[in-house]
């Protein structure tokens, strides 16, 4: 593990030491905001984490399906620099957790294959002074918005880490030949079934991997997400994203809800 | 009591999923098939007062209008008027039949499609007919359509009214002319073009008054959740038209029923399907 | 439990220990308030090729297409004396059954893909199924692919049948169970129609022609009333076919269209839907409380 404060840039540590003193910024709404202090959290700063990344270039086989590891390597590095930043602003304000991230990628004309691979959320502690730092002793993150992090919980469950996957995959052009011969029949293309399959469960195992790294019970809130980026469409990114949870209690504290019907709009 | 009163019931879900499951494994039973597009929120409140949803039902019509109908004129084009209400009546007297072959009280939650083209005017019908549970069929001339959804019947026929069957009415226009002199003189003042003004008020007037008609000959005491679609035509820029269509109510308690909705303040930023606030 | 065709992945994957679930944290919290544990993001894939008759595919010969076994055929004539060679003196509506069996295979098989990773896992059902259907850039290529969490009932016994499964998920599935009705799997199903207008479809759409002008008023266009309807028909009464005595719940019916020449038109109906099993007697829900909200 690094030093905790290394890599950052000197302009984030001003903006941090003013934050330490008290003051907060969160990009929640007020209800998120009284949603997660009625769960004995208080918001402690907007944190940020970027990476600006040049993606290598990969031969690829017009007639062939398979993985473009430098590809995955890059997009996934590039992604956990960013995360890894952000998490670090984090440490430095004393958070125990990140709420409400988003991933983002940006392109720019500037820059040929390059790409800013960008994290934000909102650092939060918790208000009875026990750490709730995760197993590898950084803090938590989370996709979850304020409501979800109220909800979640309720449940007993608590998050442990944003966890993802990525597979960047090669799909063959002319793969299929073999099976054209045979007009005007309805046949399954195996080869395709089987190489789209296997890109999306790579991409999800490695997600998995990361949670089990983490000590994670389950994962909630699971996304698939397919890009081609600016490879052509025959190269596609799988990218499976999800909130890593740990169960910390016994019941589910939920009141059973009513149902309602609204009369507004 | 109000119908309406919230009672948060007391059914232990973990059993009923438990025994539910089980009941999987049982032999199917041979009973009690139906069919329906209601949204299950939809489904849930035709289940609270007693109504069951028994088959999905569409009803469909494609009328020719001729070729040049759409050409310059003058006025009314009675011809595309008389085709989009003709086609209206035929969609819904099909889904009426459909309703009515299937045993069902009546028709909810119908989409309206329409589509007018220089050569043909559609309409089509797609929803849900409906019955009190295990309600033996009425006569067909007892069977409602309407385009409420399953929770606006809901809430109607809580509050004591009930849907009587679709009003419709249509007509198309075309935008009068104005001569170059007018227009010239026109070019640089404020003034009303009271031939437009007037010529759209009628068209407007014409096509609400035919649903009107609908609705009277249903022997309805009103129309509510009418929807009133206007403007030029995408083929036709100097034809106008205007539709309307609705729901003929009629109260059938002898006096309105309040429904005295909670206040609720929702701290959700947006609509989830999960509504905290409904934590009470 | 016949052999199991799960690429390597997807088995190391469903043997380790984490659970993922495609469901949102309001619907995960719904699932474990009704005794619904989570297992596993479970999915299956299926890509499709279609031949050379999607889309169109054969062409307007002299005489009228037979039809496919077994499916929808409805011959037009034309009555009136006068043939040249543009002339349509026939015209026909058919189903084209084989773009409906390549779709329900591409269906059939990424849903029992699905399911046989939730079996895989010891799951009593499938939640929150999200199905869908692309068309793969060049080749004719549909894929179809489906995601659900698979859950375990609390307490249940082992299962013994294949899973149940549902699109649905959180508090309307739970209020489902509520009323009385248990989910006994997606189902969906397809119809396609293919319309040759003959030439009075084709002098309607066209805007009536000069042959018609005499007619009194506008005119009701018949053979495309009847393909589009029956493409509504076919569709409801091939997925009535799979229900048996259960019921069709929350269904969804897509209709599409095409147009190749003057008249001649494909439609689609695609309708998709919960089959459920009524388990208690009907016993009716408290009525949900009306609410203003006050912002």
């Amino acid at each position: 593990m690094s030093d905790v404060t290394s890599d950052l840039p000197q302009a984030t540590g001003h903006r941090l030491e003013e934050l330490e003193k008290g003051l907060f910024t969160s990009d929640l709404s007020v209800n998120e905001f009284l949603l997660i202090k009625e769960v004995g959290f208080h918001p402690v700063g907007f944190v940020m984490g970027s990476s600006i990344y040049h993606t290598g270039i990969q031969t690829r086989k017009w007639g062939q399906s398979l993985e473009l590891t430098k590809l995955t390597e890059a997009m996934y590095n590039a992604r956990e620099l960013a995360m890894t930043r952000m998490e670090e602003e984090a440490a430095e304000l004393g958070a125990d957790g990140v709420v409400g991230v988003r991933l983002t990628v940006n392109y720019y004309d500037w820059g040929k294959d390059a790409a800013e691979f960008i994290a934000v959320g909102t650092a939060v502690t918790a208000e009875d002074g026990v750490s709730r730092l995760n197993k590898l002793g950084k803090p938590f993150t989370s996709d979850l918005s304020g409501q979800d992090f109220w909800t979640l919980l309720q449940t007993g469950y608590f998050p442990q880490g944003l966890v993802m996957g990525t597979c960047v995959y090669h799909i063959a052009h002319r793969g299929i030949g073999q099976t054209l011969g045979t007009t005007g029949q309805n046949v399954e293309l195996p080869n395709f079934t089987q190489a789209l399959y296997e890109a999306r469960e790579l991409a999800m195992t490695r997600m998995q991997d990361e949670a089990t790294q983490l000590g994670a019970t389950g994962i909630v809130g699971v996304r698939l997400e397919e890009k081609s980026h600016q490879w052509g469409s025959h190269t596609i990114e799988f990218l499976s994203l999800g909130t890593a949870v740990l169960k910390t209690s016994g019941d589910v504290t939920l009141a059973k809800p009513v149902t309602i019907i609204t009369l507004d709009g | 009591m109000s119908g309406l009163e919230a009672t948060s019931s007391s059914l232990d879900v973990k059993a009923e999923v438990r025994r539910a499951n089980a009941f999987l494994a049982e032999k199917p039973p041979t009973t009690g098939a139906g069919t329906s597009d209601l949204s299950i929120d939809e489904e849930l409140n035709l289940h609270s007062i007693g109504w069951e949803p028994v088959e999905l039902v569409s009803g469909l019509s494609v009328f020719s209008t001729p070729a040049g109908l759409w050409n310059w004129g003058q006025g009314e084009i009675v011809m595309a008027g008389e085709a989009h209400q003709r086609a209206f009546v035929s969609a819904s007297q099909r889904l009426h039949n459909e309703a009515a072959k299937v045993g069902a009280h009546g028709v909810v939650g119908v989409h309206v499609e329409r589509q007018v083209y220089s050569t043909h005017i559609e309409i089509s019908l797609l929803g849900t007919a409906v019955r009190p549970v295990g309600a033996k069929p009425v006569d067909a001339s007892g069977v409602f359509v309407s385009d409420l959804s399953a929770r606006d019947f809901t809430l109607l026929m809580v509050a004591g009214w009930q849907p009587l069957g679709l009003a419709s009415g249509a007509s198309f226009v075309y935008a009068p002319r104005r001569n170059v002199g007018t227009a010239l003189q026109q070019k640089s003042q404020n003034v009303e073009l009271t031939n437009y003004t007037e010529a759209m008020y009628s068209a407007r007037e014409t096509a609400m008054e035919r649903m009107q008609r609908d609705a009277i000959a249903l022997k309805g005491d009103g129309v509510v959740e009418v929807k009133l679609v206007e403007g030029p035509m995408r083929f036709a820029g100097h034809a106008v038209g205007f539709a309307v269509w609705g729901t003929v109510v009629r109260l059938t308690k002898e006096s309105h029923h309040s429904v005295a909705p909670l206040k609720v303040v929702s701290l959700n930023d947006t609509d989830v399907a999960f509504d905290t606030a409904a934590l009470a | 439990m016949a052999p199991t065709d799960l690429p390597e992945a997807a088995q190391r994957r469903l043997s380790e220990g984490a659970f993922s679930s495609a469901l949102g944290v309001s619907d995960f919290a719904a699932c474990l308030e009704m005794g619904l544990e989570p297992v596993g993001l479970v999915q299956g894939f299926c890509a499709m090729q279609q031949g050379s008759y999607m889309m169109g595919g054969l062409s307007r010969s002299l005489s009228p297409y037979g039809g496919s076994a077994g499916g929808y055929v409805q011959n037009y004539q034309c009555s009136h004396g006068m043939i040249s060679n543009e002339h349509r003196t026939w015209g026909q509506n058919y189903e084209q059954t084989w773009v409906e069996t390549a779709w329900m295979q591409g269906f059939t098989s990424s849903f029992s893909r699905m399911l046989e990773e939730a079996g895989e896992l010891g799951a009593h059902g499938v939640v929150g199924v999200v199905d869908t259907v692309t068309r793969l850039t060049d080749a004719k290529v549909l894929e179809f692919h489906m995601v659900g969490t698979a859950v375990k009932v609390l307490d249940a016994p082992a299962p013994t049948t294949p899973p149940w499964s549902t699109y649905l998920a959180g508090q309307r599935l739970s209020k489902l169970f509520e009323a009385g009705l248990v989910p006994v799997s997606i189902i969906a199903s397809i119809s396609s129609i293919r319309v040759w207008a003959y030439c009075t479809t084709e002098f309607l759409m066209g805007g009536a022609g000069t042959m018609l002008r005499n007619s009194s008023g506008p005119q009701e266009i018949d053979q495309i009333v009847s393909a589009k309807s029956q493409a509504r028909f076919i569709a409801r009464s091939n997925v009535r076919a799979q229900l048996g005595s259960d019921s069709l719940r929350g269904a969804n019916l897509e209709l599409g269209e095409w147009e190749f020449e003057r008249g001649d038109y494909e439609f689609q109906a695609v309708l998709r839907g919960n089959r459920v099993r009524r388990f208690k007697n009907f016993d009716p829900l408290p009525v949900p409380r009306a609410t203003v909200r006050l912002s």
